[in-house]
């Protein structure tokens, strides 16, 4: 009741407590509502080059905010809080509290390059697009994907065994995206499986599980595999 | 020296310099009468740096200038000396100066110049307040002494803020002209600040950013993509000091529509150019005209360009509003020849 114009106000900045003491006085009621400030109180300086690591951000710097990559975006249109004009200005003083607001909106960039054609400074919003994205990924800012739960260990089992066993990934992948080893379909696959009853196949599968046969003299080529994919995975993001 | 072959110059900034060079390169007399008791103007007095666009020293840029009038016959120079009075017109003026002397020429040129800003007048920016709150003229000093410092302990600034538009572009104080040249010489210090302590960030605070002509990539483009200054778009409203001795300074970010209060080392302010706060005496003693602002009136433009609303009284540089230090001198050139024509009396003023 405190405050009418609530709607005027982030809601991550208000607080409500039931129950609230400030300087020994009881305020709880009416009183209970408290709001942290608006006011932005540093920057941080070396967040522009951070991004600038990442393949696509190098140019970032080079921004005047005249406005053209939002105007012109694809994205925008459908969606007024997907601001790429903002989103470089945050990075280049390094406002990463803001920017992190908009966290879950910035990978939606659908790489048009319309911002790239019409940018008269050369930043290359899409590219910077691109670096925030892969930024967000690599410090754990955004949630993995289910694909990316998928490739990750798919990618595993070819380094480890250079090959890949089924049951195994799907496995794999269930436990890495937190669902369950039993579903619904898989239970409806038993079931028609039983019918039919290829034995031999079903003994074969039995046995790969239980012996994980790996591909013949597969030797060191896991290690070299896996020294190449970091080796790229570091040339894509730090040009 | 006649009158017919004499022109008086006022002034001995890169204007006056330029005028009475011309003159005597046309064969003509030039008396220059400069108040102070140096030659340049306000580039020498101020001590500035490095000039733009050339990147030259002020000192030996203008000095140059200094030292062609200085050997040249047909100049001669009263320093620390000012004209009192006016008599005659056009083709045969009578000037009286403070040290008694009365001169005769037949055409006046003023190169009067401006006057720096003077901070004190928005005290909120807290220039005279905190010691570490310096202007561009200040900072100019600095970075010719080779070491950029906070002036209250001596450390070296991790950040520098310059506030453009101290006095320009203010109505409340009156000041309802853009200068011109600050926002390029913003940019330059920016660059010379980086230059000489590399591990100092120099944020420039501005409201639009006007490097106009070439001075866009060499300056604005150059200061922002290889000397990594940063633009903050946001009017500064208040400078403060906080508790630890670092400068704040609030405002509102325009472009992320959120209040500021970010702490700063040092903080400059880019001051604007003032008409000449003798103006009022200058124009009383030559019996010329001042425009709104209180810079000097000119004349009908197209065919008499360096006029003022008194034949035979020509102006240039920054006596007629804020004015580069290039085009100063092109107008010095242009007045120069002006006066030099109406010695032959053939001058034609649409009327």
């Amino acid at each position: 009741m405190a405050i009418h114009e609530k709607t005027l106000i982030d809601p991550d900045r208000i607080l409500q407590h039931d129950h609230l003491v400030v300087d020994g006085v009881d305020v709880s009621g009416s009183w209970n509502t408290m709001i942290t400030p608006r006011t932005l109180t540093d920057y941080e300086e070396h967040f522009e080059e951070i991004i600038q690591s990442y393949s696509g951000g190098e140019n970032v710097h080079r921004c005047w905010q005249c406005g053209s990559c939002t105007n012109s975006c694809t994205m925008y249109a459908q969606n007024v809080d997907f601001n790429p004009r903002y989103w470089i200005y945050l990075i280049r003083l390094g406002l990463k509290a803001e920017l992190m607001k908009d966290k879950d909106i910035i990978w939606q960039c659908v790489s048009c390059n319309k911002c790239t054609n019409i940018c008269p400074k050369d930043v290359r919003p899409e590219g910077v697009m691109k670096a925030t994205a892969h930024w967000l990924e690599d410090n754990g800012l955004t949630p993995k994907t289910l694909s990316t739960h998928f490739d990750e260990e798919f990618t595993h089992q070819c380094i480890e065994f250079g090959r890949i066993e089924d049951t195994e990934v799907m496995v794999g992948f269930f436990k890495r995206s937190g669902q369950p080893l039993v579903q619904a379909w898989i239970v409806e696959f038993g079931k028609r499986l039983t019918k039919r009853l290829p034995l031999g196949q079903l003994a074969k599968m039995g046995m790969n599980v239980v012996f994980r046969p790996k591909t013949k003299s597969w030797g060191k080529t896991g290690e070299v595999l896996a020294e190449y994919v970091k080796a790229q995975k570091e040339a894509a993001h730090h040009g | 020296m006649s009158a017919q072959d004499t022109v008086l110059v006022v002034g001995a900034g890169p204007a006056g310099l330029s005028a009475a060079a011309t003159i005597a390169s046309m064969g003509k007399k030039a008396v220059i009468v400069e108040k102070e008791d140096v030659l340049g103007g306000a580039p020498i007095i101020s001590g500035y740096a490095k000039l733009v666009p050339s990147g030259e020293w002020a000192k030996d840029a203008i000095g140059r200038m200094v030292s062609r009038v200085e050997g040249d016959g047909n100049v001669s120079i009263h320093k620390s000396t000012k004209v009192t009075q006016v008599a005659g017109e056009a083709g045969n003026f009578t000037a009286t100066l403070s040290n008694g002397d009365k001169l005769d020429a037949g055409a006046i040129v003023l190169g009067t110049g401006f006057t720096h800003f003077d901070s004190i007048n928005k005290p909120e920016w807290g220039f005279g307040t905190y010691e570490d709150v310096l202007t561009t003229t200040q900072m100019e000093q600095m970075v010719g002494t080779g070491q950029i410092r906070c002036p209250s302990d001596g450390r070296v600034p991790e950040r520098v803020a310059i506030l453009l538009c101290v006095g320009s572009r203010d109505r409340q104080i009156g000041r309802e002209w853009c200068s011109k040249i600050c926002c390029t010489v913003s940019t330059n210090l920016a660059m010379e600040i980086k230059e000489i302590s590399p591990s100092t960030d120099v944020f420039i605070y501005y409201m639009d950013i006007r490097t106009f002509g070439l001075y866009e990539d060499k300056f604005y483009w150059k200061s922002q993509e290889e000397y990594k200054t940063k633009f903050v778009k946001a009017r500064i409203a208040e400078v403060t000091k906080s508790p630890d001795g670092r400068l704040l300074v609030k405002g509102e970010d325009t472009l992320v529509k959120r209040p500021i209060v970010i702490p700063m080392d040092l903080v400059v302010h880019a001051i604007g150019m003032d008409p000449n706060a003798l103006n009022p005496e200058i124009a009383k003693t030559f019996g010329i005209g001042l425009e709104k602002h209180g810079f000097i009136d000119r004349a009908e433009q197209y065919t008499n360009s360096q006029g003022t609303t008194r034949k035979g009284i020509y102006v240039c540089g920054s006596a007629t509003g804020p004015e580069t230090i290039d085009d100063s001198i092109a107008q010095g050139q242009a007045a120069g020849s002006r006066a030099v024509a109406d010695l032959y009396g053939q001058q034609k003023v649409a009327s």
